[in-house]
């Protein structure tokens, strides 16, 4: 039953997309309106016929019908109900679904969003490659990814799923948000694709996808995130990155969506870097299927890959097709469609943004390039094999991350089009002046280290200049509601439209990077690692923690039977690593324990227990401002969320700094412009924001 | 705009040129497909990282000594010159290759114990010694198991993962090195092929 | 310009690489430890049973083992470079995780930095060569055919708009007297040498904005009001949109777009594309669901797909289920599944006997007298019951040799089981079992076995 209606919705799905493409086709080729507006239909039907075939799967997986290959191989009577929902995404049959799913809520979003200009063939055009795109993934369902594959004969008693994948309810969230993001890139490469082809590159599309974008952006970066986290709390080696290729397949995409994310302000403020921005929104959505192409089929040995199967070839054709269609059309059309003027002067915002994104393509290309290179070498060289891990990574990429440091400080303070030395230095002179005190003050404190100083310098200079520029911008809304004749109480509260609009929230973001960057650069400079042997009773220290062995303890449930150690820290809190069995496998894993203060993160697992009465090893792992890397993560997506309110509905093509008192008009300080005359106000200009 | 400026430039011919167009996204887009093209060639002609062969440094050199005690806590070191072929193989107790290659392992040995030109030595690897001579015991083995509870054989040939074996020529050089369950035929073959090329 | 400026930016520099030299450790180069040198090369080394850590990161008892090998070759006083050609001579060079820079893998180390420096070295000659062109020659930054009015229009629009630009940051104090002023000119001179605006324009949108820009002073204008395409005087330029957002991409411009068809009735039209393209899909997805699944059913299994199945039917699956558990290695699980089967059919000869063979298995490993004898009993009843099951033979067999001692029993059994023709995968894995017994009982190996 669960197979039929499974099949059935994959079946409906790619039936859907494909019928979605032949009519719009046929509406764009013979210029039938009727037909471009039809075609729009058929996303409803796709996202149905995914939510069906996720239907099946689910109810296959909680009531345990083991005639499914996929419920046989990754669950058992054993498995709790939370790790039996998210067993459908834990394998790569299932994880296609999920994929599937996703496209389709997106399909169908963005069919109701510009439903108003189905008949626009710009907008037919977009519709008709997501519908492609659907029909791939869809039809990958129907062939060698097939969930609803029946087993020859019922087991009394599933597999479970992988040990790993059941011990921390994080999975819940963390593949979901990933494939949020990742599949997000969908739309904003679709209208790319549909301006080349139709030629209408100068209209702002990319801003009107740059929600989208963001909304996309938001989530992988709650997934990467989050996969961090994950790492740390469950893997059990204390650290949160190991650039292992399934991780940089995540990257790779991001760093390109932010790279897009700042030109796309260049392109809506100055109508330039058109068909540059093209190619990042095409580079983001390449890279998304490269990504998915390399965690799925197995060319590169990972912990997070996939079992093989044969959707690799299948992939890697979809990867060479997307490439073939969207560098081709730029091949075609881009030196036609390019922006009708250039950057003024290298020391303006255009040129800071240009320098961004040189440094973000730099990054993903060393990614790129770290990830396959072992691959690549030994094609050439036959049967030789180099490793490439991250000591490499981390030296070429630490330059990169003090230049953005950089730029993240100084751009804010940058106006357009031309800006002197003279404008900067007396913008920047107080966060200047927080960063070397920062600096000195460290070096005073003991720390030593040019890239830890540089990083911290750095940061503390890029966050007081965001700092700035969000103290400007609420000053500025504050002086508005004052003119507006608010009292001196409301107008502090109106403050708080300071904080909301592209450009503040943004200023956020950069303060939750720069968090990150501080405590990536303390952990890994900083952690130190070793091991504790303790017998029961016993206290040992260790990078001046104290580590007390209080005792131990055996938890068994249906699912998994772990035993327990427990520690006492610092004379506080007790934690307890362990080591456990899940459901039928004899596979032990251990479970980690962590003690989180802001200062310092101590990271405690158990390495050996003796089989009789003895001393236990003990690891720890002592690692300063672990604690910042997530708190920067959380105001990330906070300063996303803000960015995405509407501002106080300015143009982005205002000035960057708000009227300054001597050259201030003669007008009302009420800064918000009057309507133009007849201007359309229920088509609010969807990248609007505080252009501060 | 117009109507602001001095007269003069207003009627001012505009300055024209031949139309030239730069090419620059047509080529860096040509160049990019090239570039990715080769990127896939490689991607598509690549085997599935688990099933793709390992070389080891140490094929053709002398072997590395073998000695220590055995699970049974018998001293044991192996020959140098070792005089016959020796099949080194390391295992785990925990590891299910291992498990499937076992009988296999039984067999050869049974086979050339008589014709006395091979011998078997089974090292433990990240195993206990009591769970390994439980384990050699159940399968059967009745050649020596090494127990290397530091390591330290396994680390001087390199090995990462159980089940790794070894072929040592008479002479004792290493002459084969196999990162995979092996079968008695696959031994049998690989002592045919090194006789064959002079070991 | 003040006569007196507080150098702020010289002490902060001064102080800046004053610190980083006192805090990267320039003045206190103390050689570093065994241990700190022990600390870097781990950190380079793979953990060989990982996949991606290094050894300084895991906990893997191979880890453990390269990092005292580590420790102790530093105390030996090898340098790095020997330490890591020790562990590269037994792993492979795959072991260390820095990838060579000699040979072929010096591309990796080379080709992003020779990227970067290209991607910098382009940039700056192209932000070079625009500013030493910044005439009002038209092929400034990008050349425009003067005989395409569409690519005249568009630059046209975007200098308006550039110059727009330039008043408001200058009024908001973003831009300097001069820079205003030459930017301003500049771009007044590329406009002019665009030649005259056309004349009549398309629809003026509704964001063209009346008000024309009175004087060329530099202070005019009103805050925000230029920040669409507010033009002067020239409706045309206003008529087509700018780069703002506030572009809404309806109505397809006439001058631009391709003609649509606007003669088919819409309603109608829509109706009928979508009712039948969506019986289209249902169709498609039928048909092929239909036979798709209808050639996948398991024994017993209905349409629907829920399975029901016969007694016998129901009694195979469990035995194959005790089977795959059994080979699992699961026994009790496996003895509790033959154990129903039995209960439910106590003649069922392949459950009596694999439990027996079970029983005795259990027995022997936990020494279980109780256990034995049953598995005795059971198996003798299973060799009376069946005596053409070869399995039984072999069991009861195997017993006796290894309880009894009675070499001479089991040999009579194992003749049977030979004699009824088992497979030779089978004789294969009892063949230590049974040559045992024949040579203890002096009796010659039958051809079977030692072959």
């Amino acid at each position: 039953m669960n197979g039929t209606l499974g099949h059935t919705g994959v079946l409906l799905g790619f039936a859907a997309a494909l019928v979605g493409i032949v009519v719009l086709l046929v509406g764009l080729v013979r210029r039938r309106p009727g037909g471009l507006r039809a075609g729009r239909f058929y996303a409803p039907l796709i996202l149905l016929g995914g939510i069906v075939a996720v239907v099946a799967m689910q109810r296959a997986l909680i009531t345990h019908d083991f005639s499914l290959t996929y419920v046989a191989d990754n669950n058992s009577r054993s498995t709790p109900l939370l790790y039996s929902i998210t067993g459908m995404w834990s394998a790569l049959a299932g994880s296609i679904l999920l994929w599937g799913l996703i496209l389709g809520i997106y399909a169908t979003g963005m069919v109701w969003r510009f439903r108003h200009r189905a008949d626009d063939q710009l907008v037919a055009w977009a519709t008709l490659v997501m519908y492609v795109v659907c029909a791939f993934f869809f039809g990958l369902m129907l062939g060698p990814a097939d969930p609803f594959t029946h087993v020859s004969s019922v087991p009394l008693d599933g597999l479970g799923p992988n040990v790993l994948l059941q011990d921390n309810p994080l999975v819940l969230f963390h593949p979901p948000m990933l494939y949020l993001g990742l599949v997000g890139f969908t739309v904003p490469f679709a209208f790319a694709v549909a301006s080349l082809v139709t030629g209408r590159v100068d209209e702002d599309w990319q801003g009107e996808t740059r929600r989208w974008t963001l909304f996309a952006w938001t989530f992988l970066t709650i997934g990467i995130v989050l996969g961090a986290w994950w790492s740390y709390q469950v893997l059990g080696w204390g650290g949160f990155w190991a650039w292992d290729p399934v991780e940089n397949a995540s990257l790779m995409p991001w760093l390109v969506g932010t790279a897009y994310l700042h030109s796309v302000m260049v392109q809506q403020r100055r109508g330039l870097l058109r068909v540059w921005n093209l190619s990042l929104v095409i580079a983001t959505f390449s890279l998304t299927i490269l990504g998915t192409f390399l965690t799925r089929s197995g060319v590169i040995q990972s912990v997070h890959a996939f079992s093989t199967s044969s959707i690799g070839p299948l992939l890697l054709g979809f990867f060479g097709l997307v490439l073939a269609v969207g560098v081709g059309l730029i091949a075609w059309r881009g030196d036609r469609l390019r922006s009708p003027g250039g950057i003024d002067s290298p020391m303006s915002r255009e040129g800071a943004f240009l320098a961004n994104n040189l440094l973000f393509v730099l990054f993903a290309f060393i990614v790129l390039l770290g990830t396959v290179f072992p691959l690549l070498y030994e094609a050439v060289n036959s049967g030789a094999q180099v490793a490439v891990g991250a000591p490499y990574f981390n030296r070429l990429i630490i330059p990169i991350g003090l230049g953005l440091l950089f730029l993240m400080a100084v751009a804010p303070a940058l106006p357009w089009r031309k800006s002197t030395a003279e404008i900067m230095r007396g913008r920047l002179a107080v966060p200047a002046a927080i960063g070397v005190l920062v600096v000195v003050g460290c070096v005073i404190g003991g720390i030593t280290g040019i890239e830890p100083l540089l990083a911290f310098g750095l940061g503390a200079f890029a966050a007081a200049s965001a700092g700035r520029a969000l103290v400007l911008s609420v000053r500025g809304a504050w002086r508005s509601a004052r003119g507006a004749g608010a009292s001196p109480a409301r107008a502090t509260l109106a403050g708080w439209r300071g904080f909301v609009g592209r450009a503040n929230g943004g200023m956020v973001v950069h303060i939750g990077v720069v968090l990150i960057a501080v405590g990536l650069a303390a952990a890994t400079a900083f952690g130190q690692r070793g091991t504790v042997v303790l017998a029961p009773g016993e206290s040992g220290t260790f990078a001046g923690h104290t580590v007390e062995f209080v005792g131990t303890r055996v938890v068994r449930t249906p699912s998994h039977l772990s035993q327990q150690a427990l520690l006492r820290v610092d004379g506080g809190a007790v934690f307890t690593p362990a080591i456990s069995q899940f459901g039928t496998g004899t596979q032990a894993v251990g479970t980690p324990a962590i003690d989180s203060s802001v200062t310092s993160d101590v990271y405690l697992t158990i390495n050996s227990i003796p089989a009789k009465g003895g001393p236990w090893t003990f690891g720890v792992v002592v690692q300063p401002l672990v604690m910042w890397l997530w708190v920067g993560g959380v105001l990330i997506v906070v300063g996303s969320i803000l960015s995405a309110v509407p501002g106080r509905r300015r143009r982005p093509t205002d000035p960057v700094s708000t009227p300054v008192g001597a050259a201030a008009p003669p007008v009302a300080p009420d800064l918000d412009p009057e309507p133009e005359p007849g201007a359309r106000t229920d088509r609010e200009p969807v990248g609007a924001g505080e252009a501060t | 705009m117009t109507g602001v400026l001095p007269p003069d430039t207003a009627t001012a011919p505009p300055t024209t040129r031949p139309a030239r167009r730069r090419h620059t996204a047509r080529w860096v887009a040509v160049t990019v497909l090239v570039v990715a093209a080769g990127l896939i060639a490689v991607l598509a002609t690549r085997q599935p990282a688990a099933v793709s062969e390992v070389q080891s440094p140490l094929v053709g050199t002398q072997a590395p000594p073998v000695r220590g005690l055995t699970v049974d806590g018998r001293a044991f070191a192996l020959a140098r010159p070792p005089g016959t072929f020796v099949v080194l193989n390391f295992f785990a107790p925990w590891c299910e290759p291992c498990q499937a290659e076992g009988p296999e392992l039984v067999h050869f040995a049974f086979e050339h114990q008589q014709a006395g030109d091979a011998k078997m030595v089974s090292v433990v690897f990240d195993d206990s010694a009591s769970d390994a001579r439980s384990y050699q015991a159940t399968l059967g083995a009745t050649w020596p198991t090494l127990a290397d509870p530091q390591g330290t054989i396994a680390l001087s040939y390199g090995v990462r993962a159980p089940p790794s074996t070894f072929l040592i020529a008479p002479d004792g050089r290493v002459v084969a090195y196999i990162v995979a369950p092996v079968t008695a035929a696959d031994l049998d073959g690989l002592i045919a092929r090194a006789r064959a090329t002079g070991a | 310009m003040r006569s007196r400026r507080f150098p702020l930016w010289t002490l902060l520099a001064v102080v800046l690489v004053a610190a980083l030299l006192v805090g990267s450790g320039a003045f206190s180069s103390t050689p570093p430890t065994s241990a700190q040198r022990a600390a870097s090369i781990e950190s380079v080394i793979r953990c060989p049973s990982c996949e991606d850590l290094s050894v300084a990161d895991s906990s893997a008892p191979t880890a453990v083992t390269v990092r005292s090998t580590v420790r102790q070759l530093v105390d030996h006083g090898l340098t790095d470079s020997q330490i890591e050609d020790y562990l590269v001579a037994r792993y492979g060079s795959a072991i260390v995780l820095d990838p060579p820079t000699s040979g072929w893998s010096s591309l990796v180390w080379v080709l992003p930095i020779a990227g970067g420096v290209i991607a910098v070295a382009v940039l700056a000659a192209v932000l070079a060569r625009r500013r030493r062109r910044s005439g009002p020659s038209l092929d400034d930054d990008v050349l425009v055919p003067a005989a395409d009015p569409v690519a005249v229009e568009e630059r046209r629009r975007f200098l308006t708009q550039s110059l727009a630009d330039a008043d408001a940051e200058y009024l908001a104090g973003d831009l300097t007297d001069a820079d205003y002023l030459s930017l301003r000119q500049r771009d007044l001179a590329r406009l002019v040498a665009l030649g005259p605006a056309p004349a009549a324009p398309a629809t003026p949108t509704d964001w063209a904005t009346p008000t024309a820009w009175a004087d060329p002073e530099p202070v005019s204008g009103g805050p925000g009001r230029e920040g669409s395409a507010g033009s002067a005087g020239s409706a045309a330029s206003a008529a087509s949109a700018t780069v703002t957002a506030e572009r809404s991409g309806t109505p397809l411009e006439p001058d631009r777009s391709d003609r649509v068809d606007r003669s088919v009735p819409r309603r109608r039209g829509r109706n009928k594309w979508f009712l039948v393209g969506a019986i289209g899909c249902f169709v498609v997805a039928l048909v092929v669901a239909v036979p798709l699944f209808a050639s996948h059913r398991l024994p017993g299994q209905t349409a629907t797909g829920s399975v029901a199945l016969s007694p016998s039917q129901q009694v195979a699956r469990t035995l194959d289920q005790a089977a795959t558990v059994e080979n699992q290695g699961q026994l009790g699980l496996a003895a509790q599944l033959y154990q129903q089967v039995l209960t439910a059919h106590p003649d069922n000869e392949v459950a009596l006997a694999q439990l027996g063979w079970l029983e005795y298995k259990i027995g022997q490993q936990g020494s279980d007298a109780t256990l034995l004898a049953d598995a005795r009993t059971k198996l003798t009843q299973a060799v009376a019951m069946t005596p053409g099951d070869y399995a039984a033979h072999l069991y009861l067999g195997t017993l006796l040799l290894q309880l009894d001692g009675n070499a001479s029993a089991a040999v009579s059994q194992f003749d049977q089981f030979l004699a009824d023709s088992p497979p030779s995968t089978v004789v294969g894995q009892a063949a230590t079992v049974l040559r045992q017994a024949y040579t203890s009982a002096g009796m010659a190996v039958p051809a079977e076995v030692a072959a």
